[in-house]
């Protein structure tokens, strides 16, 4: 089985190492977004998915997170 | 018979030991030498053309790995391209026939040492135990002659063999390294690529790696700062609040709110004075440090301008990791020979007027050379502009290392506004001494501040709130990388820039001043990290390091470094072998892909059956996108390219008209993507 974005090898979580640690990163910093900007996990991902200064392979974790968030509010 | 490093330093040699300051130039086939009277001595000066032995491995025939069994070649043997030494060494072996005395002149420091020593053990049959050697810093006509008259009874055998430790570990690791992996693609998928690392180079691609890996999975988060303007007789201040980030925007608020409409009042006026010591004398290091500062010099390319300035005279010997000059060098004469130049005649005076003569020098040695220093010789030819920027950036250096400390001033003004407290801190040179020795190359960066005392009022004329966000850490550039080798102590001064070139040519990096770690690049060091950590650890790296100096100071043996380094590979080797096809599959896989994606950019949207591919064009060199049924005869699509950055097809076509899009990444540009379309819909409504 490979990693949801790319051909690496799943590591955890459905991601290979390198895309884990962007999930991870970006599961971290929404605690300082959330505190600094009172932003919903959905409005904080389109934030960074936005921001120049967000890293390639955290974009495409971003990417990927709000296409199923997208999918679950369409369920729902 | 004297053996120098090089053809240019012979001649320098030659010259400055023949009483009349002649020499007669002589050649056998095309190889030349240089004749010089001494005294009563005939004193013949030949070269080496850098190194003309190596490492090489015993068994020719199989291309496997483990190899452990090498020996010490003439280079033609080995290298195609080294052909040219099969005569060289055929002349120095027969002019050594009819010498009496050798002696060593070859650049006091490790490769020099082994250039003098191989010549001496192979060319010229075993005259290494016999040879006297030649110890010199600059290759001036008084220095010359000294080291010439007060010879070193014996080459220095600890140098050599931990140069030879060095040369014959880098060769058991590299070919070993470099054959797993390269064996590893192509056993597993028949591709032969060739692929490289080696014991420095490992621990360097790391370093690359660690960084990008950062960058990439990097985010960001917000914060806020804020600034008061102030007006003081016309001119606006600025004064940031104590805090120089606020974390929520809830607490900025408040902040801006509270100030709003309020006056400031002057709480403290903290005046102190403080010195700012000179810099320290060149090694190497800091010297391409600094020209890449100044000038955007690599590490390689001042290592050779500086190297040309050496054999011209102009300066001592650069490649050394000394940060002291001695007083043996005498810095009044070299002071009094500036003094003859218009362009250092004032600061040279200057200096030679001072009391004493005491440089600022830095904590570190080098047992075989002092830091580099100009000789005090005025150049003879016109120097080019990056060799007068080099020996200037030297010559001022020199100066600035014999200035008093600069005395500098801060005053730092507190300001409260409605309980809350602002600063504004300014700076002022009171005395600049060693500054002003050292200029161009150092500024005083004043920032000067209006007359003001403690309780007056001053009207706050806005009260601004800056959203900014954390930024990702920076790409290495070849001055950072290269201190981060120093600092982490793996390779040699001499060796250090050489490595980071190895990796470009491997296409493991691209980018000169934003080095970017390729996709190539990533893997290996990948691969590396997965499955032989120890060999791209710094603390392995640095212990073995440690080890071959040690054997310069007699407290660790040659042998014992081999036997360690073999020991270490053994278990290595055994673990690449037992993974081969792992990582075969991950490396071919790249490798496929960095050349298809080097390649095809989508699928023509004229023809729809061939694709599209960049090509560049044999006449005028400039790439664009063309059809692969162009060569079928069948298709002409063509699009244009930009002709800088590099171009990454994305795999989403254009919203607007559906024709491939492509990423462009220039240097220190935002990236931005491009519809190949000219006439794209979305490019007609912006014009
Ligand atoms: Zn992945």
């Amino acid at each position: 089985m490979s990693c949801k974005i790319c051909s690496r090898p799943i590591k955890e979580k459905g991601y290979c190492s390198l895309h884990l640690k962007a999930y991870q990163n970006i599961y971290e910093k929404f605690g300082v977004w959330e505190k600094a900007l009172e932003v919903s996990w959905m409005d904080y991902l389109v934030k960074i998915s936005k921001n120049s200064l967000t890293g390639e392979w955290a974009k495409e974790v971003v990417e990927h997170l709000i296409e199923d968030e997208s999918r679950n509010v369409k369920e729902k | 018979m004297i053996i120098s490093e090089k053809p240019d330093a012979a001649n320098r040699i030659a010259a400055a030991l023949d009483d009349n300051g002649k020499t007669m130039r002589e050649t056998d086939n095309g190889v030349p030498f240089f004749a010089a009277k001494n005294g009563d001595k005939e004193i013949i000066v030949a070269s080496a053309l850098g190194h003309l032995y190596t490492v090489a491995g015993v068994n020719k025939g199989e291309w496997d790995y483990p190899v452990f069994g090498y020996q010490w070649l003439p280079r033609w043997m080995v290298e195609k391209s080294a052909s040219k030494i099969r005569i060289w060494l055929k002349v120095l072996s027969k002019l050594a026939e009819s010498a009496e005395d050798f002696v060593d002149a070859c650049d006091y420091d490790v490769e020099g040492s082994i250039i003098g020593y191989s010549i001496l053990k192979y060319a010229c049959r075993g005259r290494e135990k016999l040879a006297k050697r030649m110890k010199y810093s600059t290759l001036t006509r008084e220095e010359l002659r000294d080291s010439f008259s007060n010879l070193l009874p014996h080459l220095d055998f600890e140098l050599v063999e931990s140069g030879l430790a060095r040369h014959e570990v880098d060769w058991l690791y590299g070919i070993n390294l470099s054959r797993a992996l390269t064996l590893a693609v192509r056993n597993s998928s028949g591709m032969y690529a060739t692929l490289s690392t080696g014991r420095v180079q490992g621990p360097t691609l790391k370093y690359l790696e660690i960084r990008e890996k950062n960058i990439r999975v990097f985010v960001p988060t917000p914060f806020w700062s804020i600034t008061a303007k102030i007006s003081i007789d016309d001119h606006m201040f600025d004064l940031e609040y104590e805090k120089k980030t606020i974390e929520t925007k809830a607490e900025a608020g408040g902040i801006i709110a509270a100030c709003k409409g309020k006056d400031g009042k002057v709480v403290k006026i903290d005046v102190k004075e403080f010195h700012q010591n000179p810099p320290v004398p060149f090694d190497l290091g800091t010297l391409q440090s600094e020209a890449y500062k100044f000038f955007k010099h690599t590490p390689i390319q001042t290592s050779k301008i500086a190297q040309h300035l050496y054999v011209n005279t102009l300066i001592s010997y650069p490649r050394t990791s000394s940060q002291k000059l001695p007083p043996v060098i005498g810095y009044n004469a070299i002071l009094k020979k500036l003094s003859q130049s218009m362009l250092y005649q004032k600061v040279a005076q200057k200096l030679l007027a001072q009391a004493t003569l005491k440089p600022n020098e830095g904590s570190k040695f080098d047992p075989a050379h002092p830091a580099i220093y100009p000789t005090g010789n005025l150049p003879e030819k016109v120097l080019d502009t990056s060799e007068k920027n080099i020996y200037d950036l030297i010559v001022r250096r020199f100066f600035a290392v014999f200035g008093e400390p600069a005395i500098k001033q801060s005053i730092k003004v507190s300001v409260d506004i409605n309980q809350y407290l602002f600063f504004m801190t300014g700076y002022r040179t009171l005395k600049e001494c060693w500054m002003e020795y050292y200029k161009p190359y150092v500024y005083s960066k004043d920032i000067s501040l209006p007359l003001l005392f403690e309780g007056q009022r001053v009207a706050i004329e806005k009260v601004l709130l800056r959203n900014s966000f954390t930024k990702p850490p920076v790409r290495y550039n070849p001055r950072s990388l290269l201190k981060k080798m120093e600092r982490e102590e793996i390779g040699t001064k001499a060796t250090r820039a050489m490595t980071i070139q190895t990796l470009y040519a491997r296409k493991y990096l691209e980018g000169e001043q934003n080095m970017t770690i390729t996709d190539l690049g990533f893997e290996v060091a990948e691969v590396l990290r997965n499955y032989c950590p120890s060999v791209v650890s710094s603390e392995m790296t640095r212990r073995l390091e440690e080890k071959m100096e040690q054997i310069q100071l007699k407290h660790e043996t040659k042998q014992n470094v081999l036997v360690d380094a073999v020991e270490t590979l053994k278990k290595v080797t055994l673990t690449l072998k037992h993974n081969q096809s792992e990582i075969g599959a991950q490396l071919g896989q790249k490798i496929k892909q960095a050349h298809h994606d080097k390649q095809t950019i989508g699928n023509c949207p004229k023809c729809q059956t061939g694709k599209l591919i960049t090509i560049r064009s044999k006449k005028t060199s400039k790439r664009f996108v063309g059809c692969t049924n162009f060569f079928e005869g069948t298709c002409i699509t063509s699009f244009p390219l930009p002709q800088t950055g590099s171009i990454k097809p994305l795999a989403a076509p254009c919203k607007a008209c559906s024709y491939p899009v492509i990423k462009v990444l220039i240097n220190q540009k935002q990236p931005w993507n491009l519809c190949l379309n000219a006439n794209c819909p979305s490019k007609v409504q912006k014009k």
